[in-house]
């Protein structure tokens, strides 16, 4: 090590005992080594206070993993801006998200007659069992089988949706003609009960989703029940 | 299968990670590539990732990684526009740095000024606070290479960034 790296390994605190003792008495002789520590003591906060700003503002982490999320809306909103905007990285990865949701969650149906979702025409629309459901189910008195119904409102487009939450999914599904449409799908996070009192609605990205699809405030029971008596209009 | 969760141990280091990849990278639409693709990288290799060892050394040096391999490929955003911000925000300040605060651009601008083998030990150790032993590590070169290295760098960042009193 030469003298140099010796007096910034013991501004940087990298020195023991008595080597650190032995530089910090040279500077305490040093008028000019004095005033180089303190030059580059400022350097090095002013490069850390620079560089701050980013840890401040850092936006959220990409996510790999779980997948909860399936929320097609929002996610060909994403795709659009980051398309332009990143290269193949971010895109790739939410790619790889979104097949593991598939291939973890068996979420949505091709032949697997126990998915709650499936496509048509290239929307995704409530399985027959989910539809079942949502057609008649009422928060106020869930049955014993079927997706449990949490919340029913108008969207901002006029018409009913519905969130509910089925097996190891929570999602949102709103009316369009005579099918139920499915706005977001999400994988219930790991150690979140899926007891039944767990209504959907809990998981916060749903919440989210909720809270941008929603005019007003949510359908009470009776106007829940008399929604579904004039067939969800 | 690992135990532990990538996605929140990633959370836990990603501003961190951001911060480096600014330090390394010569802008910061670069810099989000970056760590959005040692994220992903560090992904892939999770199974790899030894539990009990520090995820964010671990985390960095896949980023020391992907960033060479970018400089290497020369897939750098947007290459036609870079090359007057290398220098453009260095040494036009006529305060000394003990008055004026050094904003992101300039620093970053400064940090680009550095040979890379430079950069990424200052990235590290000053910037990021990381010791001598783990920088050692996750740059796997010689203490004495990163302690040499690191006082070239700090002696031209001084030079670049004002001389103070």
């Amino acid at each position: 090590m030469t003298e140099e790296e010796e007096f910034f390994a013991w501004l940087d605190g990298e020195l023991e005992g008595g080597q650190a003792a032995r530089v910090e008495a040279r500077v305490a002789a040093s008028p000019e080594l004095a005033a180089r520590a303190e030059a580059h003591r400022r350097l090095a906060a002013g490069l850390r206070d620079a560089f701050e700003p980013v840890l401040q503002s850092a936006p959220e982490p990409p996510r790999f993993q779980a997948a909860e999320v399936v929320d097609f809306r929002a996610r060909a909103v994403r795709r659009d801006e980051h398309r332009s905007q990143f290269g193949l990285p971010q895109w790739a990865a939410m790619a790889a998200t979104l097949a593991l949701g598939l291939l973890v969650g068996n979420l949505v149906g091709g032949s697997d007659r126990d998915a709650p979702v499936t496509l048509d025409h290239g929307q995704l629309i409530a399985a027959a069992a989910l539809s079942h459901s949502l057609d008649t189910a009422l928060a106020s008195s869930p049955g014993n089988e079927g997706a449990r119904i949490g919340l029913t409102f108008r969207s901002t487009k006029g018409n009913v949706c519905r969130s509910f939450q089925d097996g190891q999914a929570s999602g949102l599904a709103c009316r369009e003609g005579r099918q139920w449409r499915v706005e977001g799908l999400f994988r219930d996070g790991e150690g979140q009960s899926s007891d039944y009192r767990m209504a959907a609605g809990q998981n916060p990205r749903l919440a989210e989703l909720i809270d941008q699809t929603i005019a007003g405030e949510p359908l009470d029971a009776a106007q829940e029940k008399s929604t579904r008596d004039r067939g969800w209009r | 299968m690992p135990s532990l969760s990538f996605d929140s141990e990633l959370a836990a280091v990603w501003p961190r990670l951001r911060r480096l990849a600014h330090a390394l990278a010569r802008n910061p639409a670069d810099a989000d590539d970056l760590a959005q693709m040692a994220a992903e990288k560090a992904f892939k290799s999770f199974a790899q990732f030894q539990p009990g060892t520090k995820f964010d050394s671990w985390m960095f040096r896949i980023c020391r990684t992907v960033w060479i391999d970018m400089i290497r490929s020369g897939t750098r955003r947007a290459a036609h526009e870079a090359p007057e911000e290398a220098g453009e925000a260095v040494g036009f300040d006529p305060r000394p740095a003990t008055d004026a605060a050094i904003d992101l651009r300039t620093a970053m601008a400064a940090m680009q000024r550095l040979p890379e083998e430079q950069r990424e030990v200052v990235a590290l150790i000053l910037v990021d606070g990381c010791g001598y032993r783990e920088a050692a590590e996750i740059l796997e070169q010689p203490i004495g290479t990163v302690s040499s290295r690191l006082a070239r760098g700090r002696q031209a960042l001084l030079a670049m960034l004002g001389e103070g009193g």
